[in-house]
């Protein structure tokens, strides 16, 4: 289990799911804003549950990580950044329950190419880039607590 | 003296460099690799979405409007490469003497260039689902050039 390829292996396999999440939450968030307008939005959305998968790729592997490699997640000051980026993925989670539960993902699907989105799916779309970004952030301000760059 | 001796000596002395790697302050080296990740997950994420598309995902997507999302790409490019620059001076030679330095940067170079060719072809693709089998091939070099540019990235640091 120790062999020295299993970590980057591991951390390969997390990025790969990570470049799939991002590729389509990305589009997705920054089309509802209004960039690639020509895009219609319901195909778009069609790409969620491969989100969904690429997000389970990342959870796994970073699971696999964690259990290599556990002094990423314990002790302080490691244990607060770890702590923040799991408080962001589910805030995440809220926030992609909110925009399944108030309806505006249906709404959303009826926009076509060059429509423009309502301000709720805006708002719904910046919290989520934020919050990712957030994710992003404590990532890198764990592996340097951590010292593992 | 070799450049690499001279950009290393011209590093090791530098203020803002000594303050990049020696600041224990998470708005140093951290805040550089923060951005450099950033940069890299968006642009690596669009292109390989952009590629899937390409070939064969999600063909109720029309082509043409992607030209559109090159610009966000380039800006994550940008974002990379500036921040990747930043980190290769501040240990020009231990980075450079990596084996896999090479190989990831071969990678990014010839995924950037793909970028290029890609955009002002899907640009102009008529009618808006086509993909024609040229445009198909350079989104399958490029999904291998992303991908191999984050694994030689990740197997780098363990080298």
């Amino acid at each position: 289990m120790n062999s020295w390829w299993v970590v980057p292996l591991c951390k390969t396999i997390h990025y790969f799911g990570i470049a799939g999440l991002a590729g389509i939450v990305g589009l997705l968030d920054l089309r509802i804003f209004g960039v690639a307008k020509g895009l219609p939005l319901r195909p778009l959305q069609r790409l969620m549950p491969w989100a969904v998968v690429s997000f389970l790729i990342a959870a796994v592997s970073g699971w696999v990580l964690l259990r290599i490699a556990p002094g990423n997640s314990l002790g302080p000051p490691v244990n607060i950044a770890f702590a923040a980026k799991m408080l962001f993925l589910v805030l995440i989670g809220l926030n992609d329950i909110l925009y399944f539960a108030t309806g505006l993902k249906r709404q959303v699907d009826t926009v076509g190419a060059g429509e423009n989105t309502s301000a709720s799916a805006k708002i719904v779309a910046g919290v989520s880039i934020a919050l990712w970004i957030g994710v992003v952030y404590w990532s890198r301000v764990l592996t340097f607590l951590a010292g593992a760059i | 003296m070799h450049i690499v001796d001279i950009l290393q000596q011209w590093s090791e002395n530098n203020a803002f460099f000594i303050w990049l790697r020696e600041s224990p302050s998470v708005f140093a080296y951290p805040m550089v690799f923060f951005i450099h990740t950033l940069g890299l997950i968006f642009t690596a994420g669009a292109s390989v979405l952009v590629d899937a598309r390409l070939l064969g995902a999600a063909r109720q997507l029309p082509v043409a409007p992607f030209a559109r999302y090159f610009t966000a790409i380039w800006i994550g490019i940008t974002l990379t490469v500036l921040t990747g620059v930043v980190m290769l001076g501040s240990d020009i030679q231990t980075k450079l003497q990596n084996r896999l330095f090479l190989p990831k940067m071969v990678c990014v170079v010839v995924a950037i260039a793909l970028t290029v060719a890609l955009r002002s072809r899907i640009a102009s693709t008529r009618p808006e689902t086509f993909v024609s089998p040229l445009v198909r091939t350079l989104a399958a070099a490029s999904l291998i050039c992303w991908l191999g540019a984050i694994a030689l990235g990740k197997f780098a640091a363990y080298f």
